[in-house]
Order: structure tokens, then C-alpha cells, then sequence
């Protein structure tokens, strides 16, 4: 019997295990993937010509393994073991509705790979569903989560530029990774030209310079390399692997379980509570239970949605705490994928040094301080750098001296932004069951059904014009844009699947990330969002999961879960 | 599990480096065994054009080239393990056409300034936009219109991107630090400052 269990080892699963562990609770990690051996798995020491196939996967390996995987930028063959084979591990979704679901299944999940942009959500954000009616209205605003932020901020390490926008809150941040003079420039040029617009540092968390509470964890400052999705042996980037877990670990009140699936939750009807978590082990597909007293959901939104609608009973027909049937519903990704490409001819004779993990941030505009034709509205995320090397070679017909000159030559200053729009909560998005088909553990596999809007659509749009202009003001010129924002799930946002919100009627979990209706069952992961904002939302999972880690061992102690 | 200080993290990196020479021994075994697909490797005459071809995309200047930086090799490595049957027939053709250019002794059998000649000339209408084509390879920044000969693109693109992550050319046509340590946003350029080299478009 364990005091907490927590499902799923990843970005909120960590911090989750990390607070309770340090509250006192014997803590239960469970996590579907295997354990990583970081001397064996993190694949940083390798130089570029160590990479296997030149970074590539074989090509009919990619497409058996990885067709839906191989969408994420960040999958190689030097990390590919940070990814599922999408081969093992199936999910179906409408033929005219495709949705990239991108995942890795392996202690810390996707907090190894992810891309560490940190943005705060805003007093706006949590207002949003309130002032235009799509969605629940958030219970909690952002001053709840203010001292959450913080707290995480400080524990991760966030570098950023404090730039004192109320659409963008400061926050507890190491140096930032300086702007070059290339994103100087156009930070100036379009300040100038659109007032209110801002170019700002990206927020990242990466150790710009670890704090003491860093380096007691085994972690050092970030060497500026830019390998971070093949694990990082410096640990100078968040993940659980090189923060939250280790800092659990150090309390001595953490077990972890890998390779152990989640079947279910098991709910005694009688106390209306959850007493444990059905799992089967990943190998020898044997069945087991854990009890612990409280149960946290934390295994990504998609996961979460499956594990609780498969989590039926007589008391619980349609799946454990669904009695709103929202639980799978109002299914968010960012609107991503748009972006302008420029060359910025003449600008400042000067380059760079080191490999910056971040690049710059234009944060939202639209319906914050600009009009526009659509709801809410998007930040961009890009950079300016200097050409040269293969991509120049490449770029143009020519062999030889002349082409190994181009290459070698410092060219022009080159840039592209990347719009993430908001997308509204839809109920009509959604997770559910398959009604057939299972996995290779006997679990039905998730139906994703989700599928952009008009209002998405029209945001799209408006990206590209608001990039362009941004681009030509600051003297460049466009030289190929990505207007298709794709299919859903590859900005790698998903989220909502389990939202929180003031009525049990329409959402899933109180402003303590409690289900309304399993007082002892929290879910602090993405399912929890009752709307996406357009910021990178990894740091607000986070900071909820700090939040209700911290409420769920104060209930504990006073005896109300 | 990560309660590592620095110095620590250093010889951890050394112990992988020691296990990655193991891991690179093993595969070598493998295909010596013939577990590999050896079957679909380059044929001894097909190396040589290869070779031919490498060089002369790549020769040797001021820096070496891409017979130096181990290109063909690492290419042969791509086309058996890399590439799949139709991408192998796709380079294979590429190879076929360009030997076709030297006349019946081959192209790899010309002196270097005719290679230079025929295949700069075909290097520019194989990479001619093509409304028809596929788009040209090099990823996102280098997103032209489609071009008239797919295959010699992809070609052209492997013996190019092989090149510039050899060891070769990062030691002496890019600037490569493994472990720059800072970021430095400002650097004046000076005479002879190399661009930067990298492992992804950025």
C-alpha cells in the first residue's frame, strides 16, 4: 500500500512524484516504457560523424516503425529508441481526419525529447473561455498559479528576458540566451514598424547558469551544444530524468515501476474513492494491482483519456469520473506548422558562438492590444542564424571549388518564424475507445477524432500574412512560406481531455485538479487544460501539478481524500 | 540515479565513447558475418564511379575532398542500410547516367577537368525546376520548385551532406566544436572565419 500512485513518469508526472515525495508520501511511479540507462541511451557524445546513417532512419524501417513518428523534427537515428514504433503501438482515427499523435514510452517520456520552450499562460488566458463562451470557464485564474510558476521555474531552471508584458508574465528566470544581431535588427524593425509587437529571447529551460539547487542535483550548466533530444549527460536541460525524479528519488519515498501499463483505476463504489491502479506488465503481460490512498493521472492527455474511460464500472459506466461525459472530449493541439522563411540581405557584419538551444519569441498580438477576424490568437516562435555549410551547397546547381566556397563561406543572416495559434476547446474533438480493436495487452486502443476549425483556419491564414510583413519590415525578403498547417497533434500540444472547470455537469476536475466526482483521483497532466492558450504549455502542466501535488497532501493530512 | 557532479558526467562521457567504439566494432562483425544486407552493397565498379562522382562534386582544393573525408565509403554504408530497393534503383540510374556521360570507358576512366565539364553541365539541367518534378532536396531552407531529375538530386544531396559531417570537413572547411560551453550572440567576422557547422538545417 503505497500513500500516492502516481501513472506516468513525464513532464507532469515527474514534478507530481517530486512534490509528494518531498510532502512525506511513499510515492509510486508507474511507467509504461522501460527504464533508460542514460550511459547507454543518451547519445550526446556522438559527433556528426558518428551518427548512424548520417541521422537518417533506413528508410523502410521508417516507414514500418515510424510513419506517423517520423513527422517530429526531432526523430533520428541517434534517438530513435526515444520514440514508439508506431508498428507496437496503433490508434485509429477517420480516414479524413488524420491526427499525429507523437509519443515516446520510456521513463520520463516525452520530457526527454520535448523542445523546452517555458511560456507562462496569462490573467487573459484563463478569462479566455469565460469572455467569449467556448469551452468551461477555467476554475482557477492566474494568480492561483502565479506562486506555482514560480516555484517550478526556480526547481527547472527557465532562461528568459524579464520584458514586463501582462499577455506574457515574467517569471523566476536564470540569463537569458541573448538575442544575435541578426534578431537585434529585426527585433528593432519590427518594434518600430508594429507598436506593441515584441521580439523577445525564447524562454527555455535550459541551465543558462545553474543555481546550487541545480548542481546538488548532478546538474551543470548548459554546454550550448544543441543535442538536447538525445538526452543531455550535463543534465542542463529539464527533464525527469535530470531534475524532478532525481529530486524525488533523494527523499527516499520513490519506487518506480517501469514497463508496467495501466489497465485501469479500480473504484470501491462503497467509498466512492479509488483504492489502486490495475496495471500489466509490459513482458510477460501478467496482471497486477497497486493501492495507494491517492491516485495522480499523469499519462499525456491521449493516455490519461484512454486509461479512464477504460476505467468503467457499474458505478462508472461510460469511464471512472465521466459522469459529464467530457472525459476524451474538447481534444486541443496548437495550430502549428506555419511559417515564413526570409533572407535578411546586408544587415550587421557579425555571427555567432555556440549553438543556442532557443531562438527568439514574438508573443501573441492578436486580440491582445491588434484586432482580428478570428478568437484569440498566436505567438511565434524562430530565429535568425547564418547560412553556410550543406544547406548552402545544397541550395543552388554548381559542383566543385565553387560549391565547396559557398558552403564554407559565413552567409547571409537567414530566418524564419513559426505561428502557434490557439485552437478552441470542440466536445466534437475527441478520445474513445475502439469498440474492436485491442493492443498486444489487450487494452482497447484510442479513436482520435479531432480536426482544425474555422476559426483555426482563419488564424492560419492571418500567421503567415502577420509573418511576412514582420520579415519584409525588418528589410528581408520572403523566400518560401509553409502555409498548410497539417494535421493535428504535430505542434505536440494535445490537451483538454479531461478539463478542469466549476461545474461537474461539463468538466471533468475541480480548480484542485480533483475529479469531481473521485475526491482521491487527480489528473495535473494536459488533459487537464481548459483551453490551450497559444503558449508552449509544458511549464503550466507543471505548475499545476506542483499545485495540486501540494493541495492533494494538505487533503491527505486533514483526512478529506 | 542522477546524484552526478560534473567531473563525474565527463568520465560517463568517456565510457560512452569507449562503448560506442564497441557498438561500431560489433556492426563491422555484423556484416562480416554476412547477418548484414552485403548482398545490396555497391559493386566494385559502382564504387569506383561513385568515387569518381564524390570527387568531383567534392574534389580536393585548399581542403581536402570527398575521397579524403571517406565519402564513398560512408555512401556504400547509406546504400545498403540506409536506402531502400526503389531509393537504390533511384541512385543506381543516377550513377548510370552520369557513367553514360564518359562514353564507353566510363566516366570514372576521364581526366578530372572533362568530369568537372560534363558534369557541371549536367549537375545544371538535372536541377533544373521542373513543374512536374519532385521538389529539390536540402530541407526547408533550400525548398526550391521541383527539379528535373529527382534522383540526381538525392544523389548529389547524400554525397554533400555525408561530406560536411565528416570529421574532414568539419576539421577544415566549417567551424565544429562539440562543446562550444557559451553563446556568444555577437562575433565580428574576421578574414578566413569559416560558416558554422551543424548537424541539422540550423
Amino acid at each position: 500500500m503505497f500513500d500516492a500512485i502516481v501513472i506516468g513518469s513525464g513532464m507532469s508526472g515527474g514534478i507530481v512524484a517530486k512534490e509528494l515525495c518531498e510532502r512525506g508520501l511513499k510515492t509510486l511511479v508507474l511507467e509504461r516504457g522501460r527504464k533508460i540507462d542514460k550511459a547507454e541511451d543518451y547519445t550526446d557524445w556522438m559527433q556528426p560523424w558518428d551518427l548512424p546513417n548520417a541521422g537518417m532512419i533506413p528508410e523502410e524501417e521508417r516507414a514500418r516503425d515510424y510513419p506517423i513518428q517520423s513527422q517530429c523534427y526531432a526523430l533520428g537515428s541517434a534517438n530513435k529508441g526515444f520514440w514508439v514504433k508506431d508498428s507496437e503501438h496503433p490508434y485509429s482515427t477517420p480516414r479524413d481526419k488524420p491526427f499525429s499523435w507523437i509519443r515516446g514510452y520510456h521513463l520520463g517520456g516525452r520530457s526527454l525529447m520535448w523542445a523546452r520552450q517555458s511560456y507562462r499562460l496569462s490573467p487573459m488566458d484563463f478569462e479566455a473561455n469565460a469572455q467569449d463562451g467556448h469551452g468551461a470557464d477555467w476554475p482557477i485564474r492566474y494568480e492561483d498559479l502565479a506562486p506555482w510558476y514560480d516555484h517550478v521555474e526556480r526547481f527547472i531552471g527557465v532562461s528568459g528576458s524579464h520584458e514586463g508584458l501582462p499577455h506574457l508574465p515574467d517569471g523566476e528566470f536564470l540569463p537569458p540566451f541573448g538575442l544575435n544581431d541578426g534578431e537585434l535588427l529585426f527585433k528593432q524593425a519590427v518594434e518600430a514598424k508594429f507598436p506593441g509587437r515584441k521580439v523577445i529571447p525564447g524562454r527555455t529551460a535550459n541551465l543558462s547558469k545553474a543555481t546550487p539547487e541545480h548542481e546538488a542535483l548532478g546538474r551543470a550548466t548548459c554546454q550550448v551544444r544543441s543535442f538536447c533530444d538525445r538526452g543531455c549527460s550535463y543534465g542542463a536541460y529539464h527533464s525527469s530524468l535530470s531534475s524532478s525524479l532525481p529530486a524525488a528519488e533523494k527523499t527516499g519515498n520513490l519506487t518506480i515501476v517501469a514497463d508496467a501499463i495501466v489497465h485501469s483505476i479500480v473504484h470501491d463504489p462503497k467509498t466512492g474513492r479509488a483504492t489502486g491502479v490495475r496495471v500489466i506488465d509490459a513482458n510477460t503481460r501478467e496482471g497486477r494491482t497497486y493501492e495507494a490512498r491517492i491516485v495522480f493521472c499523469n499519462a499525456s492527455t491521449i493516455g490519461t483519456a484512454q486509461i479512464l474511460l477504460n476505467s468503467r464500472s457499474d458505478a462508472f459506466p461510460n469511464g471512472l469520473a465521466n459522469g459529464s461525459d467530457m472525459v476524451g472530449r474538447n481534444l486541443m493541439d496548437h495550430v502549428g506548422g506555419l511559417t515564413v522563411i526570409g533572407v535578411l540581405p546586408g544587415g550587421p557584419d557579425t555571427t555567432t558562438f555556440g549553438r543556442r538551444p532557443n531562438g527568439l519569441y514574438i508573443p501573441r498580438f492578436r486580440n491582445a492590444g491588434e484586432p482580428a477576424d478570428f478568437l484569440r490568437g498566436y505567438g511565434y516562435q524562430g530565429g535568425v542564424f547564418r547560412s553556410g555549410g550543406r544547406t548552402a551547397a545544397l541550395a543552388m546547381p554548381g559542383i566543385g571549388a565553387e560549391l565547396k566556397a559557398r558552403a564554407s563561406h559565413i552567409g547571409p543572416w537567414t530566418m524564419f518564424i513559426g505561428g502557434f495559434g490557439e485552437m478552441l476547446p470542440n466536445p466534437d474533438n475527441r478520445v474513445t475507445l475502439h469498440a474492436t480493436r485491442k493492443d498486444t495487452w489487450g487494452i482497447p486502443i484510442v479513436h482520435i477524432e479531432c480536426a482544425l476549425g474555422e476559426n483555426e483556419r482563419k488564424m492560419a491564414k492571418q500567421m503567415i500574412v502577420d509573418g511576412k510583413a514582420m520579415i519584409e519590415a525588418a528589410g528581408g525578403q520572403v523566400v518560401a512560406t509553409v502555409d498548410d498547417p497539417g494535421p493535428p497533434g504535430l505542434a505536440i500540444h494535445e490537451m483538454g481531455t479531461a478539463r478542469m472547470g466549476k461545474d461537474p455537469k461539463t468538466s471533468v476536475l475541480n480548480a484542485f485538479n480533483q475529479a469531481h466526482e473521485v475526491p482521491n483521483l487527480f489528473v495535473t497532466d494536459g488533459a487537464a487544460m481548459a483551453s490551450s492558450a497559444c503558449q508552449n504549455p509544458s511549464l503550466t502542466y507543471m505548475a499545476l501539478s506542483a499545485r495540486a501535488a501540494h493541495h492533494a497532501a494538505e487533503f491527505l493530512k486533514e483526512g478529506k481524500v | 540515479m542522477n546524484d552526478l557532479d560534473p567531473m563525474d558526467r565527463r568520465s560517463l562521457l568517456q565510457r560512452a565513447l569507449v562503448l560506442a567504439g564497441a557498438s561500431v566494432a560489433l556492426s563491422a562483425c555484423d556484416a562480416l558475418t554476412g547477418t548484414g544486407p552485403a548482398a545490396s552493397k555497391l559493386a566494385g565498379e559502382q564504387v569506383e564511379l561513385l568515387s569518381a562522382i564524390a570527387d568531383t562534386i567534392v574534389p580536393t582544393t585548399d581542403t581536402p575532398g570527398a575521397i579524403a573525408a571517406g565519402v564513398p565509403q560512408a555512401f556504400d554504408t547509406l546504400f545498403s542500410e540506409w536506402a531502400s530497393p526503389d531509393r537504390r534503383k533511384e541512385l543506381v540510374a543516377a550513377m548510370d547516367a552520369i557513367d553514360r556521360l564518359g562514353g564507353v570507358n566510363g566516366f570514372a576512366a576521364l581526366p578530372a577537368e572533362k568530369r568537372v565539364a560534363l558534369l557541371t553541365r549536367h549537375d545544371a539541367a538535372a536541377l533544373t525546376p521542373a513543374p512536374q518534378g519532385r521538389a529539390a532536396p536540402g530541407g526547408m531552407l533550400s525548398v526550391g520548385p521541383p527539379v528535373t531529375d529527382p534522383g540526381y538530386a538525392k544523389l548529389k544531396e547524400l554525397i554533400v551532406v555525408l561530406f560536411y559531417l565528416s570529421e574532414s570537413a568539419l576539421t577544415h572547411d566549417l567551424e565544429w566544436e562539440h562543446d562550444p560551453g557559451s553563446w556568444r550572440p555577437s562575433v565580428p567576422i574576421t578574414p578566413g572565419m569559416r560558416a558554422q557547422g551543424s548537424m541539422s538545417l540550423f
